[in-house]
């Protein structure tokens, strides 16, 4: 074993070394890429990618993020996103978007076939939108990004689809290179849902052949592949043969599938193993857009509906330590509640909004009339405690380390007064919208992977009893944040988007309404005799279309 | 020491964990039959019955956890999103309309279509089961190899090594699953790599896993062994066969340890349904298909027809188990057929 263990050292210096001269390992949005490179050597065709993944999704196309990593596989969207953030043809070739913003016309190919041998063409784009916005069919991602902006798909020739709106929605394009939005067969959407949760049909790389529920999908190559996006490596067929995407739901059992050879790639690298990961495999991290993981908090209930007792709880604690503590420094504090580092328009000035300032929680607690204290030292008013409740998905959403981050802070609350009840939702609680009534907490953490400061119009547009939205988990009503975020959405100037943007974010953080955390993170790892694996911009989506195994 | 003392004298200890009372077999006679098959429905029909209740009334919507589980979102929904779910699978039906139709289509063996899976829960059941019984049943053999050699070799006998042998089976038998699974897997697959990391389907990964959980049993069965055959080594019978001039060996296994086991294979039916809780520690930390998972994951989505259906199944291979060990009952001690 010793032995082993230098000879492993030894090869990972040589391998620093070599990744220190030679050029570095290509990088991926604004992913971290570190790690040793990919063996050199001829890269060959053939092979099959084992693939360690963690959570399994029930259904094979939704809209979790979780299906978002499956759709990548075996479909294709109308655009892709490329690192830099600027949208390119896939399926459409090319788009004319009208003078008054509010219709997009896409031009598609001509020679792409489903797998089922159905024909791309207008008509399957439409069915594919109409369906997805249809509520019956449990799309509510499609439904939430297009939702309020959607007006009408229309089939103007075989090959010509325009998509209308009802206001200008600027972001559309980025949104539609996400899994979400990829282009399945109409044909076997025909079939119904049950058809379609094992085995959904698109026109992608590789082809969902089977499914062995808590073991493995089988995903084979697609030998007429002719429709990669204009940002991937390589057109046509992928070189691989066959993705074996395994589902290892333990951490220790999925790094030690990769050491031992079981694995070629692994998903989310234990942090704890991320030091010994990069002396030995090509690492990828890849922080996604959207919204990080962030605590809500509660406005509509006592005792967050005193803006200075929410402003008191984010002083409260040290997040940036505690984050950095939990995660051993592998995944980035982000303090900004509403964006995460990683997307568009996102305001850095913010992280720092709130730092670590107990003698200020205590003076805003003391204004707030949360003069005295129990014998616990909880504060008290009109002799009630000031107690909250924190509800976090357990497994779900917030992993271990994201626990102690809320142990932490909450430990650190105790100090200024609060009594912070940490409340971790089963799934079935969590899903089944046990916490979703204003009610039931104080604040509730979860993250939104997104590629565009858009999705702000998902979290923070008012829910009114006409227009109702449900993803406001901080029950915050503000027309002038509403109005701020719709004027970005719709600005075609870059600048003033930005402007829009930063407002937006500067009223949410004045306001406290959400407190930032941590990223939301895909990272991987790569063996070196693999080359090739990318992580794609929109979702954090691993990429093996273009991979190929070094001889 | 007591307590396994006391229970193994009539072999009846099963009934302390929901199996129903099971006395001696006596004549085969119809009635007898009838009484146990009898016995077998009200086990399934109570297992089936708890489970519906459990997961129907949980709190929490199951419309909603549908929708949102595919989002990945938490929300509350509509009315207009939440009508066409409930009209699908019936969910704003009385509880007693769903428990009837629930009912009905197990007596026509139809256990419904998993709400999750979108795939017949029967289909995913035959799917998945095999794996886990094969699991289950490996690791009740490997611990009954355990409980055997530890016996013959350590049982009864005074010495300096007879403290420590017990502490042992107290240690082993109170080991978390999830511990020596973990233990197992890093030193003995990650690092001697003697063994898959992945479980796989072969019969070399099959070992760590059924240690995993045969570990912990053997424990558990070796300290009601050790004290029956303790008592025994005491009884007349041993005593005359020793003055025979029969050798220790020989005593120890053709008229002891025979004896000894009675008590222990009258748990290994409980054994056999309570491995399944450990199989599914065991099918996530060595990556292994099986029922086990299945199951929890059907849980944390409230799949009422997957969980439901596994509950069944696995009360299924329980009730059975328990009729095989009183078969076994016979051979070991033709004493309780001619009774």
């Amino acid at each position: 074993m010793r032995v082993r263990g230098r000879v492993v050292l030894a090869v990972a210096a040589i391998g620093v070394l070599v990744a220190s001269s030679a050029c570095a390992a290509p990088r991926t949005g604004d992913g971290r890429a570190t790690g040793v490179p990919a063996a050199t050597g001829r890269p060959v065709d053939g092979g099959v990618i084992e693939y360690g993944h963690e959570q399994e999704p029930p259904c094979a196309h939704a809209g979790w993020v979780q299906n978002a990593y499956l759709a990548r596989q075996y479909l294709d969207n109308l655009v892709s996103l490329t690192d830099e953030g600027t949208v390119v043809p896939w399926l459409a070739t090319g788009w004319d978007v009208s003078p008054d913003r509010l219709a997009y016309t896409f031009h598609l190919r001509r020679d792409v076939r489903f797998t089922d041998g159905t024909r791309l063409d207008a008509a399957a784009v439409k069915t594919n939108f109409d369906t997805y916005l249809d509520t019956k069919t449990q799309n509510s991602t499609v439904t939430a990004y297009l939702g309020p902006y959607f007006s009408a798909g229309r089939v103007l020739d075989d090959f010509t689809y325009r998509l209308e709106l009802k206001s200008p929605y600027e972001p559309l394009l980025t949104v539609l290179s996400q899994g979400y939005f990829g282009i399945q067969s109409p044909t076997a959407l025909a079939r119904g849902p049950e058809a379609n949760c094992t085995a959904p049909v698109g026109s992608g790389p590789f082809v969902l052949e089977k499914w062995e529920r808590n073991r493995a999908i089988t995903f084979v190559r697609n030998p007429n592949y002719n429709s990669a996006p204009a940002n991937a490596r390589h057109q046509g067929p992928p070189y691989v043969e066959k993705v074996i995407w395994k589902f290892l739901k333990d951490p220790v059992l999925r790094y030690g599938s990769l050491t031992s050879g079981s694995s070629d790639v692994i998903y989310n690298v234990p942090v704890v193993d991320w030091a010994d990961a990069s002396t030995r495999f090509q690492l990828r991290q890849y922080i996604t857009g959207g919204r990080p993981n962030a605590v809500s908090l509660n406005v509509t209930r006592a005792p967050f509906d005193d803006v200075r007792v929410r402003r008191a709880f984010a002083w409260s604690a040290d997040r940036r330590a505690a984050v950095r503590g939990a995660f051993l420094g592998v995944v980035p504090y982000n303090g900004n509640g509403s964006l995460s580092r990683s997307t568009p328009d996102y305001d850095p000035a913010l992280d720092d909004a709130y730092r670590y300032d107990p003698a200020r929680a205590n003076r805003l607690l003391d204004d707030a009339g949360w003069t005295r204290r129990d014998d616990r030292g909880i504060r008290l008013k009109d002799g009630k405690p000031l107690e909250i409740s924190l509800i976090y998905a357990a497994g779900a959403i917030v992993g271990p380390e994201g626990a102690a981050v809320l142990q932490d802070m909450a430990q650190q609350a105790r100090e200024v007064g609060f009594d912070v009840r940490l409340v971790p939702a089963t799934q079935s609680e969590h899903f089944g919208g046990k916490y979703a009534p204003a009610d039931t907490y104080h604040g509730y953490v979860g993250y939104w992977t997104s590629p565009t400061p858009g999705l702000l119009h998902i979290n923070w547009r008012q829910r009114l009893p006409n227009s109702p939205n449900p993803n406001n988990t901080a029950y915050y009503n503000d027309p002038e944040l509403q109005r701020t975020i719709e004027q970005g959405n719709a600005a075609t100037d870059p600048a003033q988007r930005q402007r829009y943007y930063s407002a937006a974010q500067r009223i949410i953080s004045d306001q406290a309404a959400a407190i930032g955390l941590y990223t939301q993170t895909t990272s991987i790892a790569v063996a070196p005799r693999l080359r090739d694996v990318w992580i794609e911009k929109s979702q954090g989506e691993p990429v093996f279309s273009d991979a190929r195994f070094v001889e | 020491m007591t307590t396994t003392a006391d229970i193994s004298s009539d072999g009846d200890i099963s009934s302390e964990f929901g199996q129903p009372a099971r006395r001696r077999p006596g004549r085969r006679t119809a009635t007898a039959w009838a009484g146990r098959i009898a016995g077998a429905a009200l086990v399934l029909w109570a297992a089936a019955t708890t489970t519906f209740l459990l997961q129907a009334l949980a709190p929490g919507d199951r419309a909603t956890l549908l929708l949102n589980l595919a989002a990945g979102q938490s929300r509350d929904r509509t009315p207009d999103e939440l009508a066409p779910v409930n009209a699908k699978y019936g969910f704003t039906d009385p509880l007693g309309q769903q428990y009837l139709d629930y009912l009905g289509g197990l007596l026509r063996g139809d256990l419904g279509t998993s709400y999750q899976l979108q795939e017949p829960v029967l289909s995913v059941i035959l799917d998945q089961i095999a794996p886990t019984l094969v699991l289950t049943a490996t690791a009740l053999a490997l611990a009954w190899l355990i409980v055997i050699t530890a016996t013959m070799l350590g049982a009864g006998r005074r010495g300096p090594l007879a403290g420590p042998a017990n502490l042992l089976e107290t240690v082993a038998a109170g080991l978390p699953h999830y511990w020596l699974g973990v233990i197992l897997l890093v030193v003995f697959a990650i690092e001697l790599s003697w063994f898959p990391v992945e479980s796989g389907s072969g019969p070399r990964g099959l070992v760590l896993p059924a240690l995993t959980l045969a570990v912990p049993l053997s424990g558990f069965l070796g300290q009601v062994t050790r004290a029956e055959f303790a008592r025994a080594l005491d009884q007349p019978h041993v005593l005359s066969a020793r003055a025979r001039g029969l050798g220790d060996t020989a005593t120890r296994f053709r008229h002891v340890l025979r004896h000894s086991l009675i008590p222990a294979l009258s748990i290994s039916g409980w054994a056999m349904g309570a491995l399944f809780g450990g199989a599914v520690i065991a099918e996530t930390v060595f990556a292994r298909a099986g029922i086990g998972q299945t199951l929890v994951a059907a849980a944390e989505s409230r799949d009422v027809p997957l969980v439901s259906g596994i509950v069944v199944a696995i009360a299924t291979v329980y009730v059975l188990a328990n009729l095989v060990v009183d078969f076994l009952y016979t051979v070991v001690d033709p004493r309780i057929s001619a009774a």
